[in-house]
């Protein structure tokens, strides 16, 4: 049993599960305690102890059912034994085939019931990154390398059939065609979990849909279609918004609340009363404020829905410790400098004319994600907040939304404000079904309305 | 405490908690290693009640720490009470004339009054806050920990001692071991993700909206007047509006409150009319009673 529950484990691991020694003991110990024959109990043990949030749940689920009863060799009542030697025997004969090629033996594992390799395979896939090397970028390279395992399978398929055929170890009739159903069968396994990658969970996502009616008029124009006039008006609103805003927020302060003995104080009151600490002084504690790190798509269609947001941000400074920006189309560049040292609406005409960014080129998600790891991960930490405002249209190129979920992973929350109507995401070049998973909140930010609502439940 | 996994199920039930069996398996492992629970789940699925449940079904006081943005040590751990110690202070001044009566130099003096220091640092100037009252308690508690997804990060790294080796340190006194190891239960709505150490330490749950005939059992347990019919459709009716895209599903406790609501109004059948009457006891946003109402045919029948 415990050596089951190892292979598990190590099989987990090379799907990318983080799971410590600790936690295996622990579920060791915990099995002893239960009836292990009572399936549902046994599976409980293992997933309150190798998949510890939801999100983790989907993927373990599908390992689980793959590890414990896919991959099981069905036992033949009627001779388990030679079944299962027969299988191996014709598996050898193709190993001996396989020699060098690493793909066609871990499929070899597979179909031996140690799916070890092959995970490993898939792993790679998953995470693998663009190739920068060739100085062209495209989509493809993904699912080019798909491809190649799907050949490798295909390669083991019609090699089985032909073992089978030639029939070197003469088989009766019927053995042969139980191999072969019980090969495809295992193939067929194999196929569906390269094609059908399990994605986590993510029912804790708030996807905002509604929004209060502010302003009837001016409020609902999606930003993209504002007059110049009107783009006025959003400034004056927004001006107002904040000086409310940054109102409340200074009250907040004031209130709140103290912190440790301030011996220095309290001695020194104590003075006037014969030495007696009569009144008791508090240090004050400065208030938790939280950081912001925001990333802007500035490519045309999405800079209209930015340039307010950022406008935002930056008058409202005060309510962070801090606000990092950075703008990419089809790569990263800070901005942070020009919208500390600027007045707002200089800065914001600024980034459009003196940040090295080349605007006509096309924008690419993954190449932003991958710059913003390699030069700015430390920006995040757990107090930060991380906006991302962009219509997620990577124009086919690797999205990358493995980087997203480290980002994830390394900062208190990740929103994404999606400039287009709910209507047209997922469409087309958009990345957006590949990046949800990854976000704790999700928002259609196209009008001043949306705009503004958002602010207000990120400030208060 | 438990025997077995049946025997939680069992116990669960008199303390009017219905369980799945893996949650039943999950809290008897957490009784019997002695580890925390981490509980997740949308709101409203009864997180909190688990721990309760427990408690109730054990005869063991429950301690409460609700967690927010900003709570500190102060707060969830001990505090030292300044005024007393201040009062205490000045009260005994003229003892201390006593104490260095005897010395000759003035740094005697210091030692003298040193080996005294003890007495300004001890447990009876500590006020003890939640965590500290849970590790102190002569018999053992439930200690439930609430939404521990909306505590700071510093304050999750903190707990981190007191989940692995049921030990507090307060730097004044000393390391305090729990005297009996507390039965934790962690609950999290999922606001950011918890850290890789404190999973670690727990054993996690999942509590997802219960399947159809769970959910049943909880209505005929809590409201026992209700028909077979009635709270048939009741529950399908719920589970359709789940199905719709909401701004907040109705939970377990909104299904009582519509079940009750209806007893109320002795309502023996589910009509349109009188889910659009009762309307406002499962939506709690105008958008989400707006988005009932278009459906309401399908939700009905």
């Amino acid at each position: 049993m415990v050596n089951a529950v190892l292979k598990f484990v190590a099989c987990c691991r090379t799907a990318g599960y983080r799971i410590s020694t600790s936690e295996v003991v622990d579920c060791i110990s915990q099995l002893e305690l239960i009836d292990m024959l009572d399936e549902e109990g046994f599976r409980a043990v293992l997933r309150a102890n190798f998949a510890k949030s939801r999100r983790e749940q989907a993927q373990f689920d599908r390992l689980y059912h793959l590890y414990f009863h896919e991959l099981r060799q069905d036992i033949d009542l009627d001779d388990p034994e030679s079944m299962t030697e027969r299988m191996e025997d014709v598996l050898r004969t193709l190993q001996e085939q396989a020699n060098g090629n690493r793909a066609q033996r871990a499929i070899l594992d597979f179909l031996q019931g140690d799916p070890m390799g092959f995970l490993e395979i898939m792993r790679r896939l998953q995470t693998e990154e663009v190739d920068m090397s060739q100085g062209r970028k495209f989509n493809l390279g993904p699912l080019a390398s798909r491809l190649q395992v799907m050949v490798q399978l295909n390669d083991v398929k019609g090699r089985v059939e032909r073992v089978l055929e030639e029939n070197p170890f003469h088989y009766a009739a019927d053995t042969r065609r139980n191999l072969a159903r019980r090969f495809e069968s295992q193939l067929e396994r194999a196929y569906e979990l390269l094609l059908r990658e399990a994605r986590p969970h993510n029912e804790s996502l708030r996807q905002v849909r509604t929004h209060e009616q502010y302003l009837r008029q001016l409020g609902e124009r999606p930003f993209t279609s504002l007059t110049p006039r009107e783009i006025e008006q959003v400034r004056e609103v927004i001006d107002r918004l904040v000086r409310k805003l940054k109102d409340i927020m200074s009250r907040r302060y004031a209130s709140s609340s103290r912190g440790v003995l301030d011996v220095k104080k309290t001695l020194r009151r104590a003075d006037r009363y014969l030495g007696v600490p009569m009144e008791i002084r508090f240090r004050k504690k400065p208030p938790k404020k939280g950081k912001v790190v925001t990333l802007c798509d500035i490519s045309s269609s999405v800079w209209a829905a930015a340039r307010f947001m950022l406008n935002i941000l930056y008058s409202l400074q005060e309510c962070f410790t801090k606000v990092n920006s950075f703008v990419f189309v089809s790569g990263l560049a800070e901005v942070t400098e020009i919208f500390e040292n600027e007045e707002i609406n200089h800065a914001i005409e600024k980034v459009l004319k003196d940040v090295d960014i080349d605007y006509l080129a096309q924008t690419d998600y993954g190449e932003t994600f991958r710059q913003f790891r390699d030069r700015h991960m430390d920006a995040l930490n757990k107090k930060t907040t991380l906006i991302i405002i962009g219509d997620a249209r990577s124009n086919y190129f690797h999205p990358e939304d493995r980087i997203l979920e480290e980002m994830r992973e390394k900062c208190r929350r990740l929103i994404w404000l999606n400039p287009e109507p709910e209507g047209s995401w997922n469409t087309g070049d958009s990345e957006m079904f590949a990046y949800k998973p990854h976000c704790h909140e999700l928002r259609e930010c196209r009008n001043l309305n949306q705009l503004v609502d958002f602010v207000e439940e990120l400030i208060l | 405490m438990f025997t077995s996994v049946a025997d939680v199920q069992d116990k669960l039930e008199k303390a009017d908690y219905i369980t799945s069996r893996e949650i039943a398996t999950v809290v008897f492992l957490a009784a019997a290693t002695n580890k925390p629970v981490l509980v997740e789940g949308p709101a409203g699925v009864g997180k909190t009640e688990l721990a309760k449940a427990v408690s109730r079904s054990l005869g063991l006081q429950l301690i409460r720490l609700q967690c927010y943005e900003g709570l500190d040590e102060a707060k969830a751990l001990y505090e030292w009470e300044y005024a007393k110690q201040l009062l205490y202070t000045q009260m005994v001044k003229e003892k201390i004339q006593d104490v260095i009566a005897g010395a000759k130099t003035l740094s005697d003096a210091v030692e003298k009054i040193a080996s005294q220091e003890d007495a300004f640092f001890s447990e009876r100037f500590i006020q003890p806050r939640p965590l500290l009252q849970a590790i102190t308690s002569e018999k053992p508690v439930v200690l439930l920990i609430d939404e521990v997804d909306k505590s700071d990060p510093e304050f999750e790294a903190f707990l981190l001692e007191l989940l692995s080796d049921f030990q507090v340190s307060i730097p004044e006194i000393g390391t305090k071991k729990a005297v009996k190891i507390p039965f934790v239960v962690l609950t999290s709505n999922n606001y950011r993700d918890m850290s890789d150490a404190l999973k670690r330490r727990c054993i996690h749950i999942y509590i997802d909206y219960p399947e159809k005939d769970l959910e049943l059992k909880i209505v005929r347990l809590k409201i026992p007047g209700i028909g077979q019919r009635l709270s048939d459709r009741l529950v399908e009716a719920i589970r359709a509006i789940r199905n719709l895209d909401l701004k907040k599903k109705p939970c377990i406790s909104e299904t009582l409150d519509w079940a009750r609501s209806l007893m109320a109004l002795s309502a023996e059948e589910l009509t349109s009319e009188v889910l659009v009457d009762t309307l406002n006891m499962i939506c709690k946003y105008k958008a989400d009673a707006e988005a009932v109402k278009a459906n309401i045919e399908g939700i009905v029948n």
